[in-house]
């Protein structure tokens, strides 16, 4: 994330509005559709989600670009596996030859085809840390999948510098990426300034080709009252209600609001529609959408709240929330997941399990705890 | 394929491993990793990444990332039908030497607005991250961590500039946030009247693990809220004589936001944009710019980003928290205002 994400609408981009802004000064590193054999640049490697045909996207926020990677993973297994890995920090660790304290995992996803896990962590804790990504196959063994001659595509989030500005490295202004999902041929890219407080969602067609103007979206947050700040969006997932493709977006602090994808072409200024509040003093880190017994749920991992199901049977049919909220709970009505706990990443595998990570290893800060991943069924 | 010559050994030189008193010539069926395995910690653990080679009869292993400070290493080597060899090896001493320190913490004033937004913490040396959580504390006035419910900063949320030397932590925006329920039953991260102490533990480890040379701690009292955006037409321009090299001086009512300061006010003048140098003063209420060549004489102007923001991030013509719902739908903002001078 990286020095300079122009973001559009300046002025109205406060708390819960978002700007969508696809920078027409974003320099485009590719070619068109074709990948190149060669050495991935990636100077960190955080958020990641895969697009078609085992493509892995990943975000890193201090080279300010997102990557493409061929897998090269595309085979579906005989049979869904079950993976469980103890202490996954301390086994990378080993695979790269550090102190187990020494690895932060940044996030967790599954290749939708081959089932394979997919984990991001950096290889040391300051600014020299070797970005890693590390696939963790059925068996639950550990491979490291090589950036030194794989076949990619990246794309710069960095305005083009001005003359006499630093260089990248020197330039203290980064945009951290929070989230990342493909929809529709777009990755979506949210993302988090270290000096400003405004933010930026993006989408980017794939494969990476063109720039073009950006759509500002703006959010009503309920149990705000009267009053709107500019919040930037914490994780996201594509959704479809009634047929119609959307993205759901979780806040700091926490509504969830539901965006038509098709309202959010280039320029255009969308107003999202906000279904949820799940309270404040909280903040989501994962969701994960799936259908049980002919019910639709959404499972969001949260930093104080645990994990909690949300039910989202006609999902369509709750009024937006347009209307200020003297409570903090709000809208599409959830529950505790009181079997899970400590969960820092949710990652979908099938309509019956998610990988779930656990452990306080991660970057997060507290006292370390050792990081496993798990398929659990879902709840 | 091999031949016992003496009793095998194992040695790490150079960052290398290699198998001494055995000559290795042709790879067995199943690669060399089948008789010569180095892991990195202890229990069940992958084997150490990198790559056999054969150098004047040694067989070498190179890991893939450098041998690090505090690693337990154990290198295996099973001769095909002899007698296994084990030896352990302890990666590099780790450092020990603080070079570390807080230089500085924005804001640096005494006073911080309720509804303050980021905190900037600059180091003399590139930090770890992922430590804020356990080593940058808030105290009450009795010297009461808040904590829990009770915590000020948005917790694992660390947001470093490339060089791990400036961390920016934001306060809860949920309690600052009118009408949100947090805001009214727990109140807003820094009360007006209250005393807060700031502490940063030495213990913070820099990039190399090496805890800091000293802690810091810096007292702050909360102060009224900032509601109000900066305004540009309550500043205050200083402007200096042509022919001189004085700072042009920009004084503001409230302290603002010093990062941004740095990079959202430039000087535009009768032949463009006036290359000089920044340099911050008065609790981030004083903007000097120091031209490169001397002033000339004409009309000038700071062209400012209305991105600027004070330290409750309100921003030019926007206030941080606002009913935004219905009525800016269609406005739109220009990027940047303008303020006038003249140099005489």
């Amino acid at each position: 994330m990286r020095r300079t994400w122009t973001t559009i609408g300046i002025g109205i981009a406060m708390c819960l509005s978002i700007v969508l802004a696809l920078s027409a000064t974003a320099t485009l590193q590719s070619g068109a559709a074709q990948l190149t054999a060669g050495k991935v640049q990636l100077t960190s490697a955080g958020p990641m989600t895969f697009g078609p045909a085992g493509i892995l996207f990943v975000g890193d926020s201090l080279g300010g670009a997102v990557v493409a990677i061929d897998t090269e993973d595309s085979k579906a297994p005989a049979s869904a596996a079950k993976i469980n890995v103890e202490g996954i920090d301390a086994k990378i660790a080993a695979l790269v030859g550090i102190a187990a304290d020494q690895i932060v995992v940044n996030d967790v996803t599954v290749n939708p085809v081959s089932k394979n896990v997919y984990v991001s962590a950096a290889r040391g804790r300051g600014p020299d840390a070797a970005p890693l990504i590390v696939k963790v196959d059925g068996t639950g063994k550990l491979s490291l999948v090589s950036l030194d001659n794989a076949r990619h595509a990246s794309v710069s989030l960095v305005d083009a510098p001005a003359a006499g500005a630093p260089n990248a490295r020197q330039n203290p202004r980064t945009q951290t990426i929070t989230g990342m999902a493909f929809v529709n041929g777009n990755l979506m890219v949210a993302g988090l300034s270290n000096e400003e407080w405004s933010s930026a969602l993006r989408s980017i067609p794939y494969p990476f080709k063109t720039a073009s103007q950006g759509a500002t979206v703006q959010i009503w947050h309920s149990s705000h009252g009267q009053y709107e700040t500019a919040s930037p969006i914490r994780t996201f997932v594509p959704y479809t209600i009634s047929g119609q493709q959307y993205v759901l977006a979780a806040y700091t602090c926490t509504p969830l609001v539901k965006i038509p994808v098709s309202q959010l072409t280039p320029g255009a200024k969308v107003k999202g529609q906000e279904i949820a509040d799940l309270g404040a003093g909280n903040q989501p880190l994962d969701m994960v959408p799936y259908t049980k017994d002919g019910h639709n749920y959404i499972l969001i991992a949260n930093s104080a709240f645990g994990v909690l199901k949300l039910k989202a049977d006609n999902i369509e049919t709750y009024p937006a929330i347009v209307e200020p909220q003297r409570t903090d709970v709000a809208g599409v009505p959830f529950d505790k997941v009181t079997t899970l706990s400590n969960v820092q990443h949710l990652a979908a595998i099938d309509g019956s399990n998610v990988l779930v990570l656990t452990g306080s290893g991660g970057g997060r800060g507290a006292a370390a705890v050792p990081i496993n991943i798990a398929t659990v069924a879902l709840p | 394929m091999t031949a016992v010559a003496q009793s095998p050994s194992i040695q790490l030189e150079g960052g290398t491993f290699k198998v001494t008193g055995w000559k290795a010539t042709a790879p067995p069926t199943k690669g060399w990793s089948s008789v010569f395995t180095i892991y990195a910690g202890s229990g069940d653990v992958p084997a150490l990444l990198g790559k056999y080679s054969v150098e004047n009869n040694t067989l070498v292993f190179r890991p893939q990332f450098p041998i690090a400070a505090g690693v337990k290493y154990r290198a295996v080597f099973q001769p095909p039908g002899g007698t296994a060899v084990t030896k352990a090896f302890d990666g590099p001493p780790r450092e020990t030497n603080p070079i570390a320190r807080v230089v500085n913490v924005y804001p640096t004033a005494d006073v911080l607005p309720s509804n303050q937004l980021r905190l900037y913490v600059y180091f003399s040396a590139p930090m770890s991250r992922g430590e804020a959580a356990r080593h940058m504390h808030i105290l009450d006035e009795n010297g009461k961590a808040l904590e829990g419910t009770e915590a000020v900063l948005l917790r694992g949320e660390e947001l470093w500039d490339p060089a791990f030397q400036r961390l920016t932590m934001t306060f809860d925006p949920g309690r600052i946030k009118r009408e949100l329920t947090s805001n009214r039953m727990i109140g807003p991260p820094i009360a007006e009247g209250k005393r807060y102490t700031l502490v940063i533990d030495r213990e913070w480890p820099d990039a190399r693990g090496v805890p800091m040379i000293d802690g810091y701690r810096k007292p702050y009292r909360g102060g009224p809220a900032l509601r109000t955006p900066p305004d540009p037409k309550q500043w205050h321009v200083t402007a200096p004589k042509s022919g001189s090299s004085v700072p042009l001086v920009v004084e503001f009512p409230v302290s603002m936001n010093y990062p941004l300061l740095q990079r959202m006010i430039r000087v535009s003048g009768p032949e463009g944009t006036v290359a000089g140098t920044i340099d911050v003063q008065r609790q981030e209420t004083q903007w000097r710019f120091t031209p490169k060549s001397a002033w000339k004489a004409g009309n000038y102007k700071l062209i400012v980003d209305t991105g600027l923001e004070d330290l409750a991030g309100n921003h030019i013509g926007q206030p941080f928290d606002v009913d935004t719902f219905e009525r800016v739908t269609e406005k739109i903002t220009t990027a940047t205002v303008s303020v006038p001078f003249i140099i005489q």
